[in-house]
């Protein structure tokens, strides 16, 4: 069996050269075309930006003030037939009104906050659940993409196992790229000193074009996903 | 399975692709949607060309320091309360993760999509141990059921018309409903389910490692390596070893050259980026987290004139753009890296010796270079195979006398002056009506598929000298 | 202007017709072409088959017999692009490294020479007709001449150029690929045939002998109505009056 060390020294040796071992400063690339795309844009042109990928992208964006949050959200789970929703324990959740909404639609249906001392049962409730409410953590304009950190307050499950997701997005988490997505990691990594056990790049539904390379809608993750788009500012 | 997939020779491999019409048919449809989705989505990241710049030199950079990133990447997983595994082979490497397996009992194995695994035939290794490791990509899941192949490395099962998979899924899964691609797919959907649910353990490949931070990224669009993360309490991922980038920020453009490159999106429905092992608090995500770093012949390639193969992020641009694998298919190349890149790769890792004739299943027309997202010349790789095959005495011996006589005659003007003066003559006795139908010697085989001109009366030459002495 | 012509075998052996339309039009727009007797192939033949240290005997004879050469041009994107390589084919060579660069530099294919040195943007042919016209892959992808034969084609007042569907692909050809590969070889040029065939265009024109006589093969075997010419036939269908207007 090779050792780490046996490995990389065969890496450095066809390499011609002995191991590096001080730290490498990785050079300034000498084309850095990705930070030119999108830039300059106001917030409200990125959300523009935003709705126009996501049309062709087969997902469905709404654009509303805070005051509308929960009508909107009302119409999406009606739309749905959702009888049963798994949500995240976002810090968010209270100043955007998530938590009495969340208290108000366990009158009406299953309702399941994803909370670490639920233990296996997270999981179990996001397999069965009809629809999967999360907020985004940074909100990619160019691809419609919106970007989860999961932690124990919203694990990978409520994205990915009901039949819809949910995002809400606030309009202050829009950037124009994923080049942006990756300078907040990087923060992460340098401020708290780790990155998320998982971060997850979404967009839209899950898809295929393995059956005679014909696009289908929904074969592993989420069917049908919603974005909606708060005004936060 | 391995990375020889046929032990076929060469010509009946052509010849079989060659001669299925619908898997022909099938791949030019699907290389003429590839192609205009990837131009469409390359023009509007403006400057793509700058973008293939960056590529090359992030690929470039990386694997000049490969060492160095490697060995922070296993720090940073390790420190993620992950374990790292370094196999020099195939043989290492399917060792390691059977123990794992026999250490878990494990006895259902999820696994996304991962040309790595396929090319140390990790499914048999694994069966060896009593773990059934079920594909869960559609595409995979369809070739597995019905021990097919696959043809190319993003669609692998191209080759396949919806009534054939139908009936794989009646054959194997009773299945009985319509071909329509929504009804087998919402099948698969239902089926693979349960097996996620079952599964002990979950393995996937690896995109792109990312250094600084231990971070293994996946880039699928139908969620099956978001499952393979989420469910099973065991994940193992399995990489070549040259799949890494130094940041998030290197990960980014390689992504975006990535998923622009292989199906023309901005970004594919799901790009997951894994570290190491679930966070105190969280209730899902693995336990355990084993990643495996393979050689498996790739060392070899560093530090050669070969080194920029290494650049491959598998993004079948390649083999998307090849006017050959669009006649022969991607079993003709009997790899399972096929198209112009495995025909790059295939001799590297595999040797010579199977593998001789595929740098010639390329007329170097360079569109595979042209393709290429990280600036592979692959059409010049494909050259300096052909001298190793050369000067290792592989090539035929024919072309070896044809070829000295060439260089010969192109040395000697002589020669080559009255050569030209006499091919008329010499192509008379084939010549009919100006053009040689059916030729003699290797002119056979061009006759067979087209005409060849009779050289006409005059000679250029002979034109300008005639033309200057009655100036 | 001297200009020294590199025929092509191809040219030389099998298509003189399009030697003398590149010498005509080079002397119509001012050059002074001369013929150097002692040239040969480029090469690329040997070369892509792998036989690199044998092809570099008749390279260096190439170069030697342009050595005096102010320009060399040639009615062939692939044959120029080999020229090309040659600098970077003999970078380490002690006596030819030089050579080879001053060599290499001074190759341009015929339409590229047009368009880019003597700055020619109209051609006043007297051409008529409907054509397409097939970008061979070396001269297009290698050589990277795309605009010059296009620009030049659509400035005959009389010329309707249709586009050909999937003008990028390779015909097939491919030197030795098209014996040592014919079953995919024929597959190819079918492919393109029947491509032109689509456009309805009366004429197939293009920048290559080989690519060229490939397609014309499959046309004829075919028996299809379409006449293949070089772009330098189409080009030179003028009297050396009218370019001086």
């Amino acid at each position: 069996m090779a050792t780490k060390e046996e490995f990389l020294n065969n890496i450095a040796n066809e390499l011609g050269r002995p191991r590096i071992t001080a730290p490498v400063e990785k050079p300034v690339w000498r084309h850095q075309p990705q930070h030119a795309v999108l830039q300059g844009l106001s917030q409200d042109q990125l959300v523009e930006a935003l709705q126009a990928q996501c049309a062709v992208g087969h997902t469905s964006v709404d654009v509303v003030p805070l005051a509308q949050l929960e009508a909107t959200l009302d119409r999406i789970l009606d739309g749905l037939q959702a009888d049963s929703v798994i949500a995240a324990d976002d810090r968010r959740n209270d100043e955007f009104g998530m938590t009495t909404y969340y208290e108000q639609l366990k009158n009406k249906m299953d309702m399941h906050i994803w909370k670490e001392e639920a233990g296996e049962e997270n999981l179990r409730f996001a397999e069965r659940a009809r629809v999967g409410i999360t907020f985004s953590d940074v909100t990619l304009a160019e691809s419609g993409t919106v970007v989860l950190f999961m932690n124990e307050q919203m694990g990978r499950g409520i994205s990915l196992l009901p039949h819809a997701h949910i995002a809400i997005v606030p309009k202050s988490t829009i950037v124009p790229r994923m080049t942006q997505a990756a300078q907040t990691v990087r923060g992460k990594l340098k401020g708290e000193g780790k990155v998320p056990s998982c971060v997850s790049f979404i967009s839209g539904p899950s898809k295929s074009a393995d059956i005679e390379m014909n696009l289908v809608v929904g074969v592993h993750g989420p069917v049908e996903v919603f974005y909606i788009v708060v005004d936060d500012q | 399975m391995s990375i020889r997939i046929s032990n076929d020779p060469y010509d009946k491999r052509i010849d079989k692709g060659v001669a299925n019409d619908f898997m022909r048919e099938s791949i030019a449809s699907a290389q003429g949607r590839f192609r205009s989705g990837k131009l469409a989505a390359s023009e509007e990241l403006g400057d793509w060309e700058d973008w293939r710049s960056l590529g090359e030199e992030i690929r470039t950079h990386t694997l000049n320091h490969l060492d160095y990133y490697l060995n922070q990447l296993t720090e940073q997983v390790e420190a993620r309360g992950g374990n790292v595994f370094f196999a020099k082979d195939a043989a290492e490497a399917n060792e390691y993760i059977k123990k794992v397996a026999q250490s878990k009992n494990a006895k259902k194995v999820v696994k996304s999509k991962s040309m790595v695994t396929e090319e140390i035939g990790l499914n048999k290794a694994l069966a060896e141990v009593g773990a059934d490791v079920v594909e869960t990509d559609l595409g995979e899941w369809i070739l597995q059921l019905d021990g097919d192949l696959p043809s190319h490395i993003v669609t692998p099962a191209l080759h396949l018309n919806k009534e054939q998979i139908k009936d794989t899924f009646v054959k194997y899964r009773g299945y009985d409903s319509t071909s329509t691609p929504e009804d087998l797919a919402l099948f698969a959907r239902k089926q693979l389910r349960e097996e996620f649910l079952a599964a002990d353990i979950g393995i996937t490949g690896c995109n792109f490692a990312i250094a600084e931070s231990g971070t293994v990224t996946l880039v699928t669009n139908e969620g099956n390596a978001r499952l393979s993360t989420t469910l099973p309490k065991t994940q193992i991922s399995v990489m070549g070893m040259e799949r890494i980038v130094p940041t998030w920020e290197e990960m980014e453009v390689l992504v975006s050259l990535l998923t622009r490159s292989a199906v023309g999106q901005k970004l594919t429905s799901y790009i997951t980026a894994i570290t190491g092992v679930r966070q105190e608090g969280e209730t899902d995500g693995p336990e355990e987290y084993h990643l495996v770093i393979v050689d498996n012949g790739r060392s070899k390639i560093l530090g050669t004139e070969f080194q920029s193969a290494l650049h491959c992020i598998r993004c079948a641009a390649c083999i998307n753009a090849c006017p050959v694998y669009r006649q022969i298919g991607g079993h003709a190349y009997g790899s399972i890296y096929p198209g112009p890149i495995g025909a790059v790769l295939t001799p590297l890792l595999d040797g010579y010796e199977n593998h001789k004739e595929l740098p010639y299943a390329s007329t170097l027309c360079a569109a595979c270079t042209d393709a290429c997202p990280v600036k592979i010349p692959l059409h010049e790789h494909l050259v300096r195979h052909r001298e190793n095959i050369v000067e290792l005495g592989m090539a035929p011996k024919m072309e070896k006398v044809a070829m000295k006589g060439f260089v010969q005659w192109a040395s000697h003007p002589a020669a080559y002056k009255l050569s030209s003066k006499l091919a008329r003559t010499a192509m008379k006795p084939w010549t009919k009506d100006e053009k040689i139908t059916d030729g003699p010697s290797i002119l056979k085989e061009w006759t067979k598929e087209r005409d060849f001109p009779a050289p006409p009366k005059e000679t250029f030459r002979h034109w300008f000298k005639n033309r200057k002495e009655e100036k | 202007m001297k200009v020294s012509l590199f025929i092509t075998c191809m040219a030389d052996i099998f298509a003189w017709q399009v030697g003398k339309a590149t010498v005509e039009l080079l002397e119509k727009y001012g050059c002074e072409v001369d013929f150097p007797e002692g040239q040969t192939c480029c090469g690329q033949p040997s070369y892509n088959s792998g036989y690199k240290k044998e092809t570099i005997k008749s390279m260096k004879h190439m170069i030697d017999v342009f050595e005096d050469a102010e320009y060399i041009v040639g009615p062939s994107g692939s044959c120029v692009y080999m020229l090309r390589e040659y600098e970077h084919i003999l970078k380490d060579d002690p006596e030819y490294s030089e050579k080879a660069k001053k060599f290499s530099r001074k190759a341009y294919e015929i339409t590229q020479f047009l368009y880019e040195v003597l700055e020619v943007r109209n051609i006043p042919s007297t051409f008529k007709g409907k054509v397409t016209y097939h970008p061979s892959c070396h001269m297009t992808r290698l050589l990277g001449v795309k605009e010059a034969p296009l620009r030049l084609l659509e400035s005959i007042e009389g010329v309707d150029v249709v586009p050909l569907p999937q003008a990028e692909d390779c015909c097939g050809f491919g030197g030795t690929f098209a014996v040592k590969n014919a079953v995919i070889s024929g597959r190819m040029v079918d492919e393109k045939a029947h491509h032109v065939e689509e456009t309805e265009a009366e004429y197939l024109v293009g920048g290559d002998m080989a690519c060229l006589m490939n397609i014309q093969g499959r046309l004829t075997r075919e028996g299809k109505n379409v006449e293949v010419l070089h772009i330098v036939e189409i080009l030179n269908q003028f009297s050396n009056e009218e370019v001086k207007k």
